[in-house]
């Protein structure tokens, strides 16, 4: 099983701030990780650098064997993105939303459509086909921002706080269609998230992240172990105390 | 590059356009308001007798040619804003599409809405004034290349500006295109702007157009020499603008702003 994603030896400097400090992060192929750790940690200027949507000050990126920033769009063909905290493009309806995305995919438009009611369908979300963009409820852009990254089936998803301010049955049905989608199509993903159960219950592997840096990356139930909690709610907890700092003896 | 992304570039456009008011005010009701306004303007200062050159088609011609201007730019830059407005540039960053193909979309899409905006102004200066602009002759089509040119660059600009500045330069996307349009001699010669203006008006191949049309509308021979300094400048102005934003966009990338509009 080969690497869907490395990154090796990120750092990124705004002014005086060191955001990323040496991060390595590599998602094998079909491989679950969750990007962790407290805000500030680093986690989503490491996930901007890892679209480059931010240009690093050192290190390196390989989406699917094509090097950014050279080979970005060849890269992102490989990538599916959705945020939480994103909307759709106002005054465009679902439908045609989500044609716009396929169409920066690549996709013919008849390919599109196939993609676009299967999507919508997985998530349960059909109904919303013919809706005002402007009109979505936060959970349903967070549901139709997934449709949309899920478009061209792509090798990796990258999904920044997908469950972020959702009701419980929304964040569900969330989880619920990720993991359908990563069982069926064999897709990576990579994921930040608050939500430290949803994690342990969807992610194979854990990174957590404190101050800029790396400082646990394992199975969830082994970071757990290494810093004496039960779950990753404690590890969150504590690092976001200590900043990943050893405590005093 | 990929024919199927540019064009989910210009659809989207259109789409949207098809939606907004603010869109549909800058094709027709900018374009009449200035016909009317200006040519009213001329046939004033003509029948006060203040001199053959400061007639109806002499004003006329003016602003329809620095709509050509007009349209371009704008339907450029707004077309670009759609994703500041919406948040929408980091999903869009985050797909294949490369800076080449989504610029030309755009552009595809500033071309169509010129046609529209100059089909208003056309059509209303002949039904308002009985102004017909096929009158300026062939001269027309280098002069048009010229503004479109110059069009796309002020665009560029206003991008690159935005880019750098954020959602807050937006501002100056109407604010350079008047800039341009006092500075340019759209109505006058050059040599009516304040001294120290001149200099700055001298080098604007804008400035060589209008020049180029009133040449044309005073009667006088093709004025090549206008139209190759304004062309020749327009070519410049267009590289100059796109190596600017390229370069913003490094930056852009480079110091992470992206987050500005997300």
């Amino acid at each position: 099983m080969g690497d869907v994603l490395t990154a090796r030896g990120l750092r990124k400097r705004f002014k005086q701030v060191t955001a990323v400090d040496g991060v390595d992060v590599h998602v094998a192929d079909g491989e679950r990780v969750g990007l962790l750790g407290a805000n500030g940690a680093g986690k989503t200027t490491t996930l901007l650098m890892l679209l480059g949507a931010i240009t690093p000050d050192e290190g390196s990126v390989v989406i699917a064997g094509h090097r950014l920033p050279r080979e970005r769009s060849e890269a992102m063909e490989h990538v599916g993105f959705a945020a939480g905290y994103l909307p759709m493009p106002d005054r465009l309806r679902v439908r045609e939303a989500l044609r716009f995305y396929a169409g920066l995919y690549g996709l013919e438009r008849r390919t599109a459509d196939d993609a676009i009611q299967t999507s919508l369908e997985r998530f349960r979300i059909g109904h919303l086909a013919e809706q005002p963009c402007e009109q979505l409820s936060s959970g349903q852009r967070t549901l139709v921002g997934l449709v949309k990254a899920l478009l061209h089936r792509p090798a990796l998803l990258v999904l920044d706080e997908p469950t972020a301010s959702l009701d419980p049955d929304v964040a569900l049905r969330v989880r619920v269609g990720l993991e359908e989608t990563c069982e069926e199509e064999g897709t990576a993903l990579l994921v930040t998230s608050h939500n430290m159960v949803e994690v342990e219950r969807l992610c194979e592997r854990v990174v957590f992240m404190a101050r800029g840096r790396v400082v646990a990356d394992d199975t969830p139930s082994a970071v757990a172990a290494k810093y004496g909690h039960a779950t990753l709610e404690g590890v969150f907890l504590e690092l976001a105390e200590t900043g990943g700092e050893e405590r005093e003896p | 590059m990929s024919g199927r992304r540019t064009w989910a570039v210009t659809r989207r456009q259109f789409t949207v356009m098809r939606r907004s008011l603010p869109k549909w005010f800058d094709m027709t009701m900018w374009p009449l308001l200035d016909v009317v306004l200006w040519g009213a303007l001329g046939a004033y200062i003509a029948s006060s007798g203040a001199g053959d050159r400061a007639g109806v088609p002499y004003l006329l011609a003016g602003i329809i040619l620095f709509h050509v201007l007009f349209q371009t730019h704008v339907a450029v830059a707004t077309g670009f804003m759609e994703e500041t407005w919406t948040s929408n540039l980091l999903n869009v960053m985050a797909t294949p599409v490369r800076e080449a193909e989504y610029a030309i979309g755009l552009a595809i899409y500033g071309l169509a809405k010129l046609a529209m905006g100059m089909l208003t102004v056309v059509v209303a200066a002949w039904v308002v004034y009985r102004f017909d602009t096929a009158s300026i002759g062939w001269t027309l089509l280098p002069i048009c290349l010229i503004l479109m040119l110059c069009g796309w660059a002020l665009s560029q600009v206003s991008i690159g500006l935005m880019l750098r500045f954020g959602p807050s330069a937006e501002i100056l996307t109407y604010g350079l295109i008047f800039v341009t349009l006092a500075v340019s001699g759209v109505f006058n010669p050059v040599e009516a702007l304040p001294g120290l203006l001149q200099p700055l008006g001298r080098v604007l191949p804008t400035t060589h157009a209008f020049a180029a049309l009133r040449a044309v509308q005073d009667g006088g021979p093709t004025p090549w020499r206008e139209l190759v300094i304004g062309l020749v400048g327009a070519v410049v102005v267009a590289v100059l603008s796109m190596v600017y934003v390229v370069r913003m966009l490094r930056l852009f990338r480079a110091r992470g702003f992206v987050t500005r509009f997300s």
